[in-house]
């Protein structure tokens, strides 16, 4: 499974987003301020479950604005960011 | 000197961020009348200040309707079986201390931190939580003077970081800022970047002093629970209380309160442990968010005119005023 599959799996049962196992969810979607309901407050549950799951630390605040813009870009930076 | 809060003024003036909340930082006097505080404290001192000060509140209390009223949300609530004279006279005593407490604030800007006295209680047991390695966490509320309370913590030799929202144009000067000191704690906004959860994320991480007012929604965290304080459902925020399940960090309560004519003291008021990994659920934080209220209440009941939430905390929490 690659990361992005598995980070919208871990979300969707971690974070309550079954929406982002529907095959007509858009990637690119903003995880904040956007459709998916998420608030600040689950910023620190995206970190810990990121954290956990993949080993990723994510917090910078630059890097984290780049980072939490959407799915796409979120598993862009965790492969970025994991070990080769 | 008194602080005033509805959203009224801020609709008046313009907020200045989206966020609905039912109270402002806003100090209810003028550029001009804090100028005549700290000019009075430079020439006659404290008591000078102290002297001019019940005059000025016993006309704010008397005159000023909503005065009354704003404390009265409270103090119905505090002494429920108090006749009108008495509750004037609450307020009264309310709103000095109130006074009291900001014209301390700005003897120490002004005279000097030497002229009174700021006890560190409990400082071991803060030193302990600490050796832990995994941060610390300060709930406190909007009482005695949170302030000097905080400037206090320098002896944890430890940075101490705060989330604070400044009202923008609030004349109402911090301690630090009558001279050019720099402030004693680094302060977060809550209305910044995700509400500042990642600076705070990162102050525990370090292994620092995170201070987060328990009694306030700040408006960027938009959770909160409901809970029951002095006998009627407040909304109270439940972010300290998932931020110490995502990082396993402890949590100490406390309450920085006058206890003489001369003196303050920081009391450490109750220690929380949050299981790890409580998840989103905001029911997960209701046990943690009803033992900070417990303490609150038993503080209240110790000091009742040194409780300062100047709004109705207790109208519909279920409504959420700064979810938006």
């Amino acid at each position: 499974m690659d990361t992005k599959a598995r980070l919208k799996q871990l979300l969707a049962e971690h974070m309550n987003l079954p929406d982002l196992c529907r095959e007509d969810f858009n990637d690119d979607t903003p995880l904040f301020g956007g459709n998916l309901g998420l608030d600040s407050l689950d910023a620190v549950e995206l970190v810990v479950v990121i954290k956990k799951y993949f080993g990723v630390e994510i917090l910078d605040l630059e890097e984290s604005k780049t980072a939490f813009g959407s799915i796409n870009a979120l598993a862009a930076f965790i492969d970025f960011r994991l070990p080769a | 000197m008194i602080h005033e809060d509805p959203a009224s003024r801020d609709r008046e003036r313009g907020a200045e961020s989206d966020v609905k909340r039912p109270w402002t930082a806003r100090s209810l006097g003028s550029k001009f009348q804090h100028q005549i505080f700290y000019t009075v404290i430079r020439l006659l001192g404290r008591y000078g200040a102290y002297l001019l000060l019940v005059f000025t509140v016993a006309w704010y209390v008397l005159f000023r309707p909503s005065v009354r009223q704003r404390s009265s949300f409270y103090l119905r609530r505090r002494f429920p079986r108090h006749n009108a004279p008495q509750r004037l006279l609450d307020c009264y005593k309310l709103c000095l201390s109130l006074g009291k407490v900001l014209v301390d604030r700005a003897v120490v800007g002004i005279l000097g931190p030497k002229k009174l006295g700021c006890t560190l209680s409990d400082k071991e047991e803060l030193h302990a939580l600490l050796a832990e390695g995994r941060g610390l966490i300060l709930v406190t509320a909007h009482v005695g003077s949170w302030q000097l309370g905080m400037a206090s913590l320098y002896e944890l030799e430890t940075p101490v970081s705060l989330l604070l929202h400044r009202d923008q144009g609030d004349v109402d000067r911090h301690f630090n800022e009558h001279g050019d000191q720099a402030p004693p704690y680094r302060i977060i906004d809550p209305l910044g970047y995700l509400g500042g959860t990642l600076e705070m994320l990162q102050v525990l991480k370090a292994g620092q002093v995170l201070c987060i007012m328990g009694d306030r929604v700040m408006g960027g965290e938009g959770s909160t629970l409901t809970v029951d304080f002095l006998g009627g459902p407040v909304a109270m925020p439940f972010s300290p209380y998932k931020l110490a399940s995502a990082t396993t960090a402890p949590i100490a309560i406390i309450f920085p309160h006058t206890t003489g004519s001369n003196s303050y003291s920081l009391k450490v008021g109750g220690v929380l442990r949050v299981p790890p990994d409580l998840g989103r659920s905001p029911a997960a934080y209701l046990p943690y968010a009803q033992q900070y209220v417990q303490a609150l209440e038993a503080f209240v009941r110790d000091y009742p005119y040194q409780f300062f939430n100047f709004f109705d905390m207790w109208t519909d929490p279920t409504s959420k005023p700064d979810s938006a």
